[in-house]
């Protein structure tokens, strides 16, 4: 063992030599450890304040360029907290992870984080290290050399967590002094050399000692050199041998030794009463002891007498920088385990796969932003409302007046028997809430709202009210981008449905016999679309000219097609002698409402996605099996079906100049006089027909009737 | 001769052990300097079975772009002066460097290997997808962005239980399919250097690098 070191310029007087500078230690906190505190927190501790013991792991440096760290896993929080009384309870580690006894301050708020004496708190770590020096503690357990504290506050709402460390080291006064610091290679012969790395090596091999981090390096006077435990002390002195102290150096810095040896120099110094202390800085690389990384060095101690004195409270320091600065860390994991967060990137996923294997066109950006309100929380807008969900749709407004009743649960998915009580709740509200209930990212909004309807007309007193439900409704028609007219009666479609023809809105209707059901969107409007909400009554030169374009762009396009009203003769008003759907027909068979309401979702998706979205034309199923060229298939303009056939067919119509919702007389004469024009409508049973001129269509229709009847008595054709 | 026994391209639990030994064997020859897989045995019901476990590759070291480190941190705190402590060294923080993980676990619903990955800073906060991507070379943000083979998504890891990002194990199949029994279908394929072949395919998506001579049989 080279007694002066040939590399370094070392003064002869023994008190001079730099001052010995340490490189902190870095912490690196697993985020399976922020999950534990979580838990922990949330299941067990409750409000509880008190400190809780916990386990750090580090291990030697084994890069030449990358220190290691103090480490913290899920592991390092105690299984069960009420092992809080037995503090001396450590896991057990392994080469790679060597125990470090810590204790965790974990506040309830931020401002008690804040207001902890660091201070203080650091003082109490070191004072406990200087008791375990001079108790004997350290020889049995000498990870509790680097013993740690760490400060938390975790906000388990938004999921960030702030937290500190600190790596408590006695300070000496005066500091300890460097006389020199060598690679292990170059303090060593050949022989030295081989004997120290194959004791390192089988030290670190040894499931009994290679997670114990500070040891006696014994060189006996052979160049036979072994590892022994730091409680061997007295009986390494009888042999007379030289002693290098050695440790697991976290660091990697060719020119300073790590953390840990700073307490380990006071401890020997004060335990053994040494002042020239030589030690080994033990690295490794690939598990294997690296003499050209590992240091040698001896440095110059006198530690101060006042720690002697049991009352004693050392001067200490350690508190972890942050980019150089006394600043505490934060680090935000609602990404990963705010649970609504993970609740919206799997159904985000769901539909990201989709898309990736088979649906390459799927664009759900235009899924998410769509918004859209749904008039009716009945068994259609239930589960249109699920349909839009699982589409990856986020904005739905539901628009009901009614409550929920006891016969509803059962057929309208949204409903639980809870919403039944006490009267029933809202319907548009508990829907919404149930939305919420589902999938809490979606934005869902429930509206208390009757549509009024035409034929039926208002006494005085109430027309202030339905004047501004009318109102009400058109701005909601004007805010959102699809509108599902899903409600149980035809004259309540009509409003709506001239709303969307105004202000060509995507429309679909969905409408339910008793056994047969009907699935279609409305064609454009007949007026193009309109700069701002048409409550503006306008003058007639002006609507003329737009009808003048509207004719143009029908040209051009083709022609528009029907809504829902196009293929009646008769006004709305009339539901009680024509066979059509929506007969105030609430009984149906519960298979309609959801194939309804799934066909109603699809025909959204394809519409969305057609590059002409609410002008694409109409198509009917073939019964050729062709490849399609837009991915989703073809884009009905209607679907009729029925159970009892199991059938479902595809149909177009167009749209009907007489028609009482969206012609252009009615849409013109709507936008001329606005809400008297509707007002007109409810209040007066044939306005609308004599408008459209469908009371003279009437009227001619019946003037054939009589010649049919004649021709009927014939047997001709069949 | 008769029908063939068509390879549908995956592996079974017990060819994946074997695969998992060759693969570790073929890199500590082939890269004896860079960290190496070692085989996690898995615990399940308190009982430790060889039997299961997975193959974990940690402590990647990889140097990010140089990052304006934009503080998401609050940095409202004013921050004090450290108290001046001359035995303590002044060092230059290294906010970029970044460590990674790699594990190949086996997928018991797909019947092939799966790549779980994550990153991190040096402080143990862990790296979302997008500032894992800058990390990555250019030709491994051209593969996953070309080839319809690759989808990353973030999924529990099943032995850990925690998020990890993962490439989607359903294409895989196919793609072993083309790559290990392509020229003579009628032939067994090698299923011991089924990992190594598959590795290199799937390490080029996240940019791990993976040696040519991963692919040679001789080794």
């Amino acid at each position: 063992m080279a007694e002066s070191p040939s590399t370094s310029s070392s003064p002869s007087s023994e008190r001079a030599g730099k001052i010995l500078q340490f490189a902190p230690f870095q912490s690196l906190v697993d985020d399976g450890f922020w999950r534990r505190l979580s838990s922990l927190k949330l299941d067990t501790l409750g409000i509880d304040q008190s400190p809780i013991p916990i386990t750090g792991f580090y291990a030697p440096c084994s890069h030449a360029q990358v220190s290691n760290h103090m480490t913290l896993l899920a592991e390092s929080l105690p299984h069960d907290p009420s092992l809080r009384s037995s503090p001396t309870e450590m896991t057990r580690g392994n080469r790679n992870k060597c125990p470090v006894p810590g204790i965790l301050y974990n506040t309830n708020t931020l401002e008690s984080f804040h207001a902890l004496d660091r201070e203080s708190l650091l003082k109490a770590e070191a004072k406990k290290i200087l008791e375990d020096i001079f108790s004997g503690k350290v020889e049995e357990d000498s990870a509790s050399l680097s013993r740690f504290l760490l400060i938390s506050f975790a906000d388990l709402k938004k999921w960030s967590f702030r937290y500190w460390f600190a790596f408590p080291a006695l300070v000496l006064d005066p500091p300890a002094t460097l006389l020199n610091l060598q690679p292990a290679l170059e303090a060593f012969n050949l022989e030295e050399a081989e004997s120290l790395s194959a004791a390192c090596n089988e030290w670190r091999n040894s499931s009994l000692t290679a997670d114990i981090p500070f040891f006696l390096v014994s060189f006996a006077s052979s160049s036979h050199v072994t590892l022994r435990p730091l409680k061997d002390w007295e009986a390494c002195q009888v042999d007379g041998q030289k002693l290098l102290f050695g440790f697991y150096d976290p660091c990697h810095l060719p020119n300073n030794p790590g953390w840990p040896l700073r307490n380990f120099l006071a401890f020997i110094s004060l335990r053994w009463n040494m002042e020239k202390i030589c030690f080994l800085c033990y690295r490794e690389k690939h598990g294997l002891a690296d003499l050209g990384l590992s240091l040698v060095g001896e440095a110059l101690v006198s530690p101060p007498q006042a720690w002697r004195d049991p009352q004693c409270v050392p001067k200490a320091v350690g508190w972890e920088l942050k980019r150089g600065k006394l600043a505490y860390r934060t680090i935000n994991l609602a990404e990963s385990m705010d649970p609504e967060r993970l609740a919206v990137s799997a159904a985000d996923l769901n539909l990201k796969l989709m898309r990736w294997r088979t649906l390459p066109s799927l664009n759900l950006n235009v899924l998410a932003g769509v918004r859209c309100l749904l008039l009716g929380a009945g068994t259609l807008g239930c589960q249109v409302a699920r349909m839009l969900m699982a589409w990856g749709v986020r904005k739905i407004t539901l628009l009901d007046s009614g409550r929920v009743a006891m016969s509803n649960p059962v057929r309208q998915s949204l409903y639980t028997f809870e919403d039944c009580l006490n009267g029933g709740d809202l319907k548009a509200v508990a829907a919404a809430r149930s939305l919420k209930h589902i999938f809490p990212a979606v934005e869902a909004e429930g509206i208390k709202l009757a549509i009024p309807m035409p034929g039926h007309p208002v006494p005085a007193h109430e027309a202030d009210g339905v004047l501004d439900d009318c109102k009400h409704l058109q701005s909601l028609v004007a805010s959102h981008d699809v509108i599902f007219l899903l409600t149980d009666t035809r004259e309540s479609r009509w409003l709506p449905t001239l709303f969307c023809a105004n202000l060509n809105k995507i429309a679909i209707t969905a409408a339910l016999g008793f056994d047969s059901y009907l699935v279609m969107r409305h064609g454009a409007g007949p007026l193009g679309c309109m700069s701002d909400s048409s409550n503006k009554v306008e003058d007639m030169s002006t609507v003329v000219a737009q009808v003048e374009t509207s004719l143009t762009i029908g040209g051009d396009k083709g022609q528009r097609l029907g809504c829902y009203f196009c293929n009646d003769v008769v006004a709305p008003i009339d539901s009680t002698s024509n066979r059509t759907l929506d007969q105030q027909c609430t009984v149906t068979r519960p298979g309609l409402a959801p194939i309804a309401s799934a066909l109603a979702a699809e025909l959204l998706v394809g519409i969305l996605h057609h590059p002409n979205r609410i002008h694409a034309p109409g198509e009917i199923a073939t019964s050729i099996m062709s490849n399609s060229e837009q991915p989703f298939g073809i884009l009905p303009h209607q679907i009729r079906g029925s159970i009892p056939q199991f059938s479902q067919m595809t149909l177009v119509g167009y749209s009907s100049n007489s028609c009482t919702a969206c012609s252009t007389t009615v849409v013109s004469e709507y936008r001329r006089r606005g809400m008297e024009f509707i007002l007109q409508a409810i209040n007066q049973p044939t306005y609308l027909e004599d408008l459209t001129g469908l009371t003279e269509l009437m009227k001619s229709a019946s003037s054939f009737k009589l010649d049919w009847d004649n021709e009927t008595d014939d047997d001709a054709d069949v | 001769m008769g029908g063939h026994c068509l390879w549908d391209g995956t592996l079974s639990p017990n060819d994946f052990i074997a695969s998992a030994d060759d693969l570790t064997k073929k890199w500590m020859a082939i890269n004896p300097n860079l960290p190496q897989w070692t085989w996690i045995p898995c615990q399940r019901m308190d009982v430790s079975c060889n039997a299961e476990g997975y193959l974990a590759l940690e402590n990647m070291y990889q140097l990010s772009a140089s990052e304006v480190n934009a503080p998401t941190d609050d940095e409202n705190y004013s921050a004090e002066e450290a108290p001046f402590d001359n035995a303590t060294l002044i060092q230059s923080y290294n906010d970029d460097m970044h460590i990674y993980d790699f594990h190949i676990v086996y997928s018991f619903s797909y019947q092939v290997p799966v790549l779980y990955f994550r990153g991190y800073r040096c402080d143990g906060h862990p790296l979302h997808l997008c500032d894992i991507e800058k990390d990555l070379p250019p030709y491994s943000s051209k593969i996953r962005n070309e080839s319809k083979w690759t989808f990353m998504t973030q999924e529990e890891h099943p032995y850990l239980c925690c998020p990890w990002y993962t490439l989607h194990p359903c294409g895989t199949s196919d793609w072993m399919k083309l790559l290990l029994g392509g020229d003579l279908p009628s032939k067994n394929p090698d299923m011991l250097h089924y990992l190594s072949a598959w590795l290199s395919v799937v390490g080029q998506t996240v940019g791990l690098r993976i040696p040519l001579e991963l692919h040679d049989k001789s080794i």
